[in-house]
């Protein structure tokens, strides 16, 4: 039991869940004081002393399916298929014992025989999964790397336990019962079991292996097809990949938080609150024995986004407005403002619906811009510089994001000027790369010059970089 | 104390506190190994009345303590009262005289005070907090530190200290040690992640929304006066307002101020109108109770059509029994 414990310990280990030596030691002191009979409570007993983060427990939850359950299960299932395939007057049971009673008969007895030749004919499940796994350490399956060694790993695990022998033994004794005396229907039936029998191990076997390799490699698919996602540029996704990019940003979200919260821990000691000091000194006769500090101003990053939702960046845009949303829950001092050719805000809608709504209506104009337009950056900042730019101050950090195609209209660049001489810092994010800024329509070479980082932004790894820099600085 | 897992759960659900097989065997576990337990879930699940249940149910007392922005030792874990020591000290004053009395410098007169300075600093002076409080106690205890992710890292840190040795060292006297160990339940609401030192000491137990066969037993027991039909619609709505995407999804504490808000309605059954009025009881904001009000429709449709069919088979019925004394 110990041994399966650790094993399952370490299976846990690999799939990326953290489970210390005093964790482990806490789940045998758990098992000590619980019957392990109830699956139920070995599971919860397991789980509450291995598994500390709610995100964990979905992983726990399969790989204990996968460890603890049944193998033996599946066993069973087998060889009930194994003597299931007898003609339907056999009796299974009867059978087995008719042979038992002729192998007393047979020189040497039931001993002649090999352990798994032994434990086939008695259907001793118990027996036949020791010496399964007693086999699969030997053939040293715990190597396994992938799918495709499956079959080769099933082999060596047969040879070791000695299949062929085993089968050779039992033909062998087939035709030594019926020359003692045994009826032909019952041979041909035993005939007919022993190959039942022969392919229920079989099947077992190829069955644990595919085990050993889905609890080793339980989080391998999953790695990676996120890494592969964080490779991938914006243009290229479709709707599940959407999906699986949400989860992504959330994280990175949730990072924004945790640090923010640090930062405002950080900040709590300033100047001394003479007014807290004195009340909180009453007792103590007004003689200042706890000072009480005024908390310094706190310093969190003000946000102003624009973001483009013409068509040429709907892709995108759709993900940038994603992260805006995520944004604006993560920060308190946040406005979000979309544009095309005109400019709207729709921080309220933000706030108001819920993320996916947010997205469509906001790609939709959210009821501020035209989208049907042509994208007319200049007009945009214009029309930002006119009309809200009180909302940005010295400790303001504008983000833009948008691919600076500006249909061959005037950029009004001095407006961007007007916003990045306001702000604190301005960040411009373009999906398209650096060497196309500037051809065509493009007016990036144009806007660059008053952005502090202009950057391109085309996957979830450089956008995440981003924000490191953003919050931390 | 509880014997085994089934116990537990036999003796919270005597106290009203229906919990399923998972729940019982954390409680049973941190009974057993005297691990504090770290739980975490969604508000309104009940993890404070877990802890509230299980002091009840062990006959211990609760001992709370809860957790804020800036909570610091001074509030948790002891103060001293500094008017009790200047009060006595102007008391003594005639006493100090005494004990000074023959000196003859200033630095022999310092230290017989000195030698006396130990009585000022004694627990006679210390104001117990909730920590010291349950490290004291000689009677069973349950200490509860509700929301523990509210509290400052700092204070995690020193909690970590305290749950490791249940041992508190005060300078001035020396180290107390809990004469017996309390059990403590952490509730935290996930606003931040907690540190995996503090994770590694605990029993870990995520409480999330109640299945709707659990809800239904925990509705039966809290508020038996529902009836059955009125439980049976609540707990089916609830569970369909769960899979909606909300800003705040209701929880169970939810669910049962709803039905008792029904219950002084005089509601017997769930119709549209009613839910319409009560829904902001549930939802707290109002994008959710918009978003809900749409698929309620939907979901109340269904069950309306029942009554209405309900309703026309018996007026058939009444309109058949009248009609045959007539025939006849």
């Amino acid at each position: 039991m110990q041994k399966h414990i650790l094993e399952f310990t370490n299976i846990l280990r690999r799939a990326g869940v953290r489970v210390s030596t005093a964790e482990a030691l806490d789940a045998f002191k758990a098992l000590e004081v619980l019957s392990i009979d109830d699956r139920e409570v070995f599971r919860n007993a397991l789980g509450a002393t291995m598994v500390k983060r709610a995100a964990d427990v979905a992983t726990f939850e399969e790989l204990f399916g996968l460890y603890w359950s049944g193998f033996y299960d599946s066993l069973r299932e087998a060889f009930d298929q194994a003597s299931a395939g007898l003609p339907e007057r056999m009796d299974y049971e009867a059978l087995l014992r008719q042979i038992a009673e002729l192998l007393q008969d047979v020189e040497g007895g039931p001993e002649a025989l090999s352990d798994l030749a032994r434990a086939m004919l008695a259907g001793d499940l118990g027996e036949l999964e020791s010496l399964i796994r007693s086999a699969a350490e030997e053939a040293g399956v715990g190597r396994i790397e992938n799918f495709l060694q499956i079959g080769f790993f099933s082999r060596r695990i047969l040879e070791r336990m000695g299949a062929e022998r085993a089968e050779g033994e039992l033909r062998g004794l087939t035709e030594r019962l019926r020359a003692a005396g045994m009826p032909d229907d019952e041979a041909e039936a035993m005939g007919s079991l022993i190959n039942g029998l022969m392919d229920a191990i079989r099947k077992s076997v190829r069955n644990f292996t595919e085990r050993e390799i889905q609890q080793r490699n339980h989080d391998y698919m999953e790695k990676y097809r996120q890494e592969t996602l964080l490779e991938k540029s914006f243009y290229h996704l479709t709707e599940d990949e959407v999906r699986k990019m949400r989860e992504v940003v959330e994280r990175l979200a949730q990072k924004i938080k945790n640090i923010l919260t640090i930062r405002r821990r950080r900040m709590k000691r300033g100047k001394l609150d003479l007014h807290q000091t004195l009340r909180r000194n009453m007792s103590h006769g007004g003689i200042p024995f706890e000072m009480v500090w005024k908390h310094r101003k706190k310093d969190r990053p003000k946000l102003v986004i624009l973001c483009d939702v013409s068509s040429s960046v709907a892709n995108v845009s759709r993900f940038m407005l994603q992260f805006c949303y995520t944004l604006q829950e993560a920060f308190t001092k946040i406005r979000s403002f979309i544009f095309v050719s005109d400019l709207g805000e729709v921080t309220h809608l933000f706030k108001d619906a819920d993320i996916n709504e947010s997205i469509e209506r906001a790609l939709q104009g959210g009821g501020v811009v035209n989208v049907y337009t042509r994208s007319n950056f200049g007009n945009a900042f214009y029309v930002f510089a006119q009309n809200h730019l009180s909302a940005v101050d010295k400790k303001t950090t504008v983000l833009i994001l948008g691919d600076a195609r500006n249909n061959y209209n005037d950029p009004k660049a001095w407006c961007l000027r007007e916003i990045h001489n306001r702000a604190k810092d301005l960040i411009w994010l373009n999906p398209e790369n650096p060497n196309a800024w500037g051809f065509g329509d493009s007016v990036m070479n144009r806007y660059a010059p008053f952005a502090d980082v202009a950057e391109e932004c085309r996957n979830l790894r450089q956008l995440s970089n981003l924000i490191d820099r953003l919050v931390l600085s | 104390m509880f014997e085994s897992v089934e116990s537990v759960q036999r003796e919270l659900a005597k106290l009203n506190y229906i919990c399923d097989a998972r729940i019982a065997t954390v409680v049973f576990l941190a009974q057993r190994l005297e691990k504090p337990v770290l739980i975490e879930g969604p508000a309104g699940v009940g993890k404070t009345e877990l802890a509230k249940a299980a002091a009840a149910a062990t006959g211990s007392q609760l001992i709370r303590l809860q957790c804020y922005e800036g909570l610091d030792e001074a509030k948790a874990l002891y103060e001293w009262e500094y008017s009790k020591q200047l009060l006595y000290t102007q008391i003594l004053k005639e006493r100090f005289s005494d004990v000074m009395r023959g000196a003859k410098t200033v630095r022999e007169a310092a230290e017989r005070v000195g030698e006396e300075d130990s009585v000022f600093f004694s627990e006679n002076f210390l104001v117990p907090r909730p920590l010291m409080n349950a490290i004291t106690a000689d009677i069973p205890t349950l200490l509860l530190i509700d929301e523990v992710d509210k509290g400052d890292p700092e204070f995690e840190a020193f909690l970590l200290e305290v749950l490791s040795d249940f041992q508190v060292t005060v300078p001035e006297v020396g180290t107390i040690r809990a004469t017996q160990r309390p059990l403590v339940f952490l509730t935290s609401n996930n606003s931040r992640e907690m540190s995996d030192a503090l994770k590694r000491r605990c029993l870990h137990l995520f409480i999330d929304f109640p299945n709707a066969d659990l809800e239904t037993r925990i509705l039966e027991a809290k508020v038996p006066e529902a009836g059955k039909k009125l439980s049976a619609d609540l707990v089916r709505m609830m569970q369909a307002l769960r899979e909606l995407d909300l800003k705040k999804t209701p929880s169970i504490s939810e669910t049962l101020d709803w039905a008792r808000a029904l219950l002084a309605l005089n509601a017997v059954e769930l119709d549209s109108d009613m839910v319409a009025r009560t829904l902001n009881v549930i939802l707290k904001y109002e994008g959710d109770v918009r978003k809900a009000e749409g698929e309620l429709e939907k979901f109340l449709a269904k069950p309306a059509d029942d009554r209405r069919t309900d309703a026309a088979a018996a007026a058939s019925a009444r309109a058949a029994a009248k009609g045959a004394p007539r025939q006849a």
